[in-house]
């Protein structure tokens, strides 16, 4: 290596990063990975259809699983099948019905429904995102750091949470997700809801109050682009913000498109804010959203700045130990939220529903993801 | 005659084809957004983009682009799905047998209920029948596909356990979405038959048939019906590229595959060798089902045949 590299241990331990054997790699050609799979773990792959189902066996031979499994053995299921059912409400009904057993990606809003079914247990864990609006800091008026700062003031996480996703989930107040060392920003920085101080600051950058509400510099009145994918939760969450950002006299108007349209737009710089999502656990994710070498996409804030730029240099190349690496993220962190680039708004969580009658999950998911360590614990109760 | 009429349809389909085969490439290349946003992950960086965009030939010329891929066409090769990483002709391989059996299952349920209730709502002499047959075409017509789909669930699946929720692995999983998409087509193909019939009913032969004495069922099924289904026909055929891809509605809420599925999905991945594929099969589809119709109509009716020629 010419280089320190901070993410390498990371990376390593990545499921990506798995020895692939040379004899089937070669043997399998442009197929590996995608239709065929040899690996080491506890699962063998029997069959794969898109949009159908994935069906898994038993490896009878395993017995080397990690300390994070209470069973060391083969697994107790001896076969799985996955399948996918896009609908969410078929979904649901599946579960009821007894058509499948363990419902994995339940959406927070079906989880009251799901905790009221007498055979049906929720298992939720926290998950590895965020949800939040990034500002496009070269669209007027958001130059402003002035106006960046009251956007981000006027979003209520509290009340989002609540009315949104029930109670389920965490607040954002930063960019990286809790568990990450680096998510550890002082107090001061983090970006909570203070609408008082919303409205001052957009006072000061000389937007003033009409009688209407609307606020108005000049002529030109206080209207912004709001861009959304289509996908249910987000159109909601857009909703939500608006209306909080028409508190403070911000008229936000909203346009939804297909994840693959919207990522275009980003490219042309046609968005002012935009509600959307990432879901990453490691602090390399602050690279990839604002490094200027990405401008549009991902770098969706469009943000270019010498300092910024430095601090990345050194979170992502110069580390040589993780105390060295946690605390220059954190200080990359730190500045990015000093600027005012983005509002945090929500950390999603992972929900998992199972048929008690038909499966046993442990109690404890020891894992931050519900991966194959977990799956080894599971078993059939009939 | 009808051999070279067929014949004469048939050739017209070449260059259609081929105007078809060019919109497709440039509506699917026009679109906003691009598969490799797709593939690249945390980390990569701008020069391990645009590698990937020259290994699939992104960064060539959309006219290159499209030589390429129309004479791959020609010798059978759909090409490579750049997201889903496998043949196209695998993908549509692997989706077409759940779209043709749900598709032509659909087509036939509801062009036989379809006809059947055409023809009672035409010659029902009590006007509660009559009320009634077009009170359920109206009904067919506007029911969304979607809140049928879930209302058919609860009932079938969860109340009663008659059918499985979703899947595509039984025969008795195919009964729910086929009941679903096959209810908006009996509206359709009732509502053409019943004003076939209706005016077929008011020509002066038939005042001539029953002078003759001859029964209602005779003049209906011997004479009404073959002359009413001209039209019947014509609809039916332009169906058939709909058995393909009409089911997306189904295929999402009963968690199926199919080709609509397949589309929708690498529509969304802007996969375009698959997008284009699937696209094509569905064009090529309507075409056979406008040819076949054509055919049949000039069969039934010598008129068609004699005003080609």
């Amino acid at each position: 290596m010419k280089r320190p590299e901070p993410n390498m241990l990371y990376n390593l331990a990545s499921t990506f990063m798995g020895v692939p054997s040379p004899k089937s790699y070669k043997a399998m050609g442009a197929d590996y990975g995608v239709t065929t799979a040899i690996g080491t773990g506890p699962f063998k792959l029997d069959s794969f259809a898109i949009g159908l189902e994935t069906v898994l066996s038993r490896n009878g031979d395993y017995a080397w699983a990690s300390d994070l499994s209470v069973n060391q053995g083969a697994a107790k299921i001896a076969k799985i099948t996955f399948r996918e059912i896009p609908d969410q409400s078929t979904a649901f009904l599946e579960l009821k019905t007894g058509g499948v057993d363990v419902l994995l990606g339940v959406p927070t809003d079906f989880l009251s429904i799901l905790k009221k079914e007498a055979n049906v247990a929720t298992v939720t864990i926290p998950g590895t995102g965020i949800n939040y609006m990034p500002i496009n800091t070269t669209a007027e008026p958001f130059t402003d750091i002035k106006v960046r700062q009251s956007t981000a003031l006027a979003v209520n996480q509290k009340a989002i949470l609540d009315s949104v996703y029930n109670g389920v989930g965490q607040e954002a107040h930063h960019f990286l997700i809790n568990s990450l060392p680096a998510g550890k920003v002082k107090s001061e920085l983090e970006i909570s809801y203070d609408p008082a101080k919303a409205k001052q600051l957009l006072d000061e950058a000389g937007w003033a109050m009409k009688d209407d509400g609307a606020r108005a510099k000049g002529d030109q009145s206080l209207k912004v682009k709001l861009f959304t994918q289509n996908d249910t939760e987000f159109k909601r969450l857009a909703q939500v913000v608006q209306a909080q950002l028409k508190d403070i006299g911000m008229d936000a108007e909203i346009t939804v498109f297909d994840s693959s349209t919207i990522r275009d737009e980003y490219k042309r710089n046609a968005h002012q804010l935009a509600v959307r999502g990432y879901d990453w656990n490691n602090a390399d994710i602050l690279d990839w959203f604002f490094s200027g070498n990405r401008l549009g996409y991902p770098n969706v804030s469009m943000w270019q700045d010498a300092k910024s730029e430095e601090l990345n240099e050194k979170a992502m190349k110069a580390s040589t130990n993780s105390a060295e690496r946690i605390a220059n993220f954190l200080e990359y962190h730190e500045y990015l939220l000093s600027q005012f680039l983005f509002v945090p708004i929500y950390q999603p969580t992972t929900n998992i529903a199972y048929n008690t009658g038909t499966v046993r999950v442990p109690k404890t998911i020891r894992v931050p993801r519900f991966r194959s360590q977990t799956v080894l614990d599971m078993e059939v109760v009939k | 005659m009808i051999v070279r009429y067929s014949l004469q349809r048939l050739l017209m389909l070449i260059p259609v084809s081929v105007s078809i085969s060019i919109v497709i490439f440039l509506i699917v290349h026009m679109l906003p957004g691009d598969p490799i946003d797709n593939l690249i992950r945390v980390g990569s960086s701008p020069q391990d983009r645009a590698a990937l965009a020259a290994k699939y030939g992104l960064d060539r010329s959309l006219v290159v682009q499209y030589f390429v891929w129309i004479g791959n066409i020609v010798s059978g090769d759909f090409g490579q799905a750049i997201v889903l990483r496998r043949p196209v002709a695998d993908l549509i391989a692997q989706n077409l047998p759940y779209s043709l059996t749900l598709g032509a299952l659909a087509f036939a349920f509801s062009s036989i209920v379809g006809m059947i209730l055409g023809t009672i709502a035409a010659v029902a002499k009590r006007p509660a029948v009559e009320q009634v047959v077009k009170g359920f075409i109206l009904f067919g017509s506007t029911v969304p596909g979607f809140w049928l789909a879930l209302l058919m669930i609860l009932l079938f699946s969860v109340t009663l356990g008659w059918f499985p929720v979703s899947g595509a692995k039984t025969w008795s999983a195919l009964v729910l979405p086929v009941l679903t998409i096959g209810f908006g087509g009996i509206a359709l193909v009732a509502r053409v038959t019943r004003v076939a019939l209706l005016d077929v009913g008011h020509e002066d032969f038939v005042t001539l048939l029953h002078a003759k004495g001859l029964s209602r069922a005779t003049i209906l099924f011997r004479h009404l019906l073959p002359h009413a289904l001209v039209p019947v026909v014509t609809i039916l055929a332009l169906r058939i590229g709909w058995i393909l891809g009409g089911a997306v509605t189904a295929e999402f809420v009963f968690g199926r595959p199919g080709l609509g599925s397949l589309l929708i999905r690498s529509l969304g991945q802007r996969d375009y060798p698959v997008v284009q594929g699937c696209l094509l099969m569905l064009a090529l589809a309507v075409m056979l089902g406008t040819l076949i119709g054509d055919i049949l109509q000039a069969a039934m009716d010598p008129r068609i045949r004699e005003a080609s020629t």
